[in-house]
């Protein structure tokens, strides 16, 4: 019994320096049960080796290979082919929205990147503060050895800043990622993020439209993270009221 | 980075938004009163002149709705400027901005209140 | 090696705000918010400065009164009260969760609303129209 293999039509944005962006067209065969990045992969190998992507781990750990297919924002490693189209189909590939595009699906992450070390998003967490609602399950330390690590949930992929439709219009509003990754430091840890986040390009721009929390391929429900996030800073606002100047 | 240069004052908006929730909470249980009220109290739909004077001549009546009326336009005006402030304006727009829509505000209110007086002193009187 | 931004591919606010395709319920709610904010707000201004005809007695008051019995004045108001309504309900859904009351259940949450704002709307509707 072989495994079924659907003919497929790509449409990949191409923009190269200098010239108008437009797509290009390629026939491919594909195994449903393979992913969306495989395709790429492929169309740059086997027929146009100037296609330009990034991607790494191949397993949803590093965020490199964010797109959108057609028009939804995806992490193209962990997106099968039966996922977005069918036999047949065609599937549209652009590279993610509202960040400069370097050139065809490759964006330029540096703000991004900088912003996150900002807020001081720890990549790697004690699994106690995991901080995620709805997984209230938290092992408990073993007496006297290190405490058990866990990778952070949010792996930088940039999906939700792609789909948030303020970030659409306003690049400076810092966005679910870096918001998301202020909440996870806290503001009683992170005394300086209060100025950071707490303004009209901050956690108060955000119009709760939970785009980002649908499209993040990673459990990090941004969207509760912002409100979380806006506790803390009228928390604190309001402890400062009462408290002496000074402190 | 964030451009600090142009960066707004940490700290004002918190206390805006807090308005903006506050005000639009209240604005839906004055509003259900003064739907009420006004469309299903009186004997045709829309209340005649004569009406309004007689329930103006209550003064809890103008008082509720002048409280609405601030309440109101606080919300709409902070609502308008959060949606202008998602097209990025500069700096210096978003100050006139500011500028225009307290004036707004300020005239609103005031011409509202004007009205309400206006209608409770001949209610009262009539 | 810092090279100059390539600025972002230009979208326009119209598309970015108002273009549901393919999107979550989520966007779906902003729209409508959006819109109805809109909306509530320029029938507000024409609210207040219409009722300024009180001031001017009852003659003028009696007249404004025939001119909005126009059908085309009440459906205007139909379109008012179901803004209202949307507007109203999903405030308070926003209001909810912004203090981190049901953010998980917020789909449902708005749905529910606005199957209640349905229903609302229709009965103002009949009781608007059926006179």
């Amino acid at each position: 019994m072989g495994t079924p293999i659907w003919k497929i039509t790509c449409q990949v944005y191409r923009q190269k320096d200098g010239e108008t962006a437009h797509y290009d067209e390629f026939a491919m065969e594909a195994d449903p049960d393979e992913y969306v990045l495989d395709v790429v992969e492929r169309i740059w190998a086997f027929h146009d080796r100037s296609l330009t992507f990034r991607h790494a781990c191949h397993h949803s750990t590093c965020g490199a290979c964010g797109m959108r297919v057609n028009g939804v924002e995806k992490l193209t490693c962990i997106t099968p082919i039966r996922e977005v189209t069918a036999d047949g189909g065609t599937i549209k590939i652009d590279p993610m929205r509202n960040f400069p595009v370097v050139s065809d699906l490759v964006v330029d992450m540096g703000l991004f990147y900088r912003r996150m070390e900002l807020v001081g998003h720890q990549p790697v967490l004690p699994v106690t503060e995991a901080g995620v609602i709805e997984n209230s399950r938290r092992p408990q330390d073993r007496d006297g050895q290190e405490q058990m690590l866990r990778l952070a949930d949010c792996i930088e992929c940039g999906l939700c800043i792609s789909a948030c439709p303020i970030a659409a219009t306003d690049p400076d509003y810092l966005g679910p990622a870096v918001l998301a990754g202020a909440q996870q430091n806290g503001l009683d840890r992170g005394r300086h993020l209060l100025e950071i986040v707490d303004h009209e390009e901050g956690v108060w721009r955000c119009h709760s439209v939970y785009e980002c929390t649908a499209v993040c391929p990673s459990y990090v429900e941004p969207a509760w993270r912002i409100m979380d996030l806006r506790k803390q800073v009228v928390k604190t606002r309001f402890k400062r009221l009462f408290q002496p100047k000074g402190k | 980075m964030l451009a600090e240069k142009t960066a707004p004052k940490a700290g004002e908006n918190t206390w805006l938004w807090l308005l903006k929730i506050a005000s639009g909470l209240l604005i839906i249980t004055i509003l259900i009163i003064h739907y009420v009220v006004n469309h299903f109290v009186g004997e045709q739909v829309l209340l005649t002149y004569d009406d309004i004077l007689r329930y103006y001549s209550n003064p809890i009546v103008p008082i509720m709705e002048g409280i609405f009326l601030v309440f109101v336009v606080v919300h709409a005006l902070l609502g308008l400027r959060s949606i202008l402030l998602d097209l990025h304006p500069t700096r210096a727009v978003l100050k006139a901005i500011n500028g225009l829509f307290g004036l707004v505000g300020v005239v609103s209110i005031v011409y509202g209140l004007w009205l309400l007086i206006v209608v409770a002193w001949r209610g009262s009187a009539g | 090696m810092d090279e100059s931004l390539r600025k972002p591919p230009p979208r326009s606010w119209v598309q970015a705000w108002f273009d549901p395709r393919r999107r979550d319920l989520g966007t779906f709610a902003f729209v409508l918010n959006r819109v109805t904010a809109l909306g509530l707000t320029l029938y507000l201004f024409l609210h207040l400065i219409m009722l300024g005809n009180l001031a001017r007695g009852p003659e003028a008051y009696g007249r404004f009164l025939e001119t909005i019995e126009h059908p085309v004045f009440v459906f205007g108001e139909y379109l008012v009260v179901l803004a209202g309504l949307i507007h109203g309900f999903n405030g308070i859904r926003i209001a909810l969760t912004s203090f981190g009351i049901g953010v998980p259940y917020q789909k449902r949450i708005f749905v529910a609303l606005m199957v209640i704002a349905a229903v609302a709307g229709v009965i103002f509707g009949v009781r608007m129209f059926a006179v």
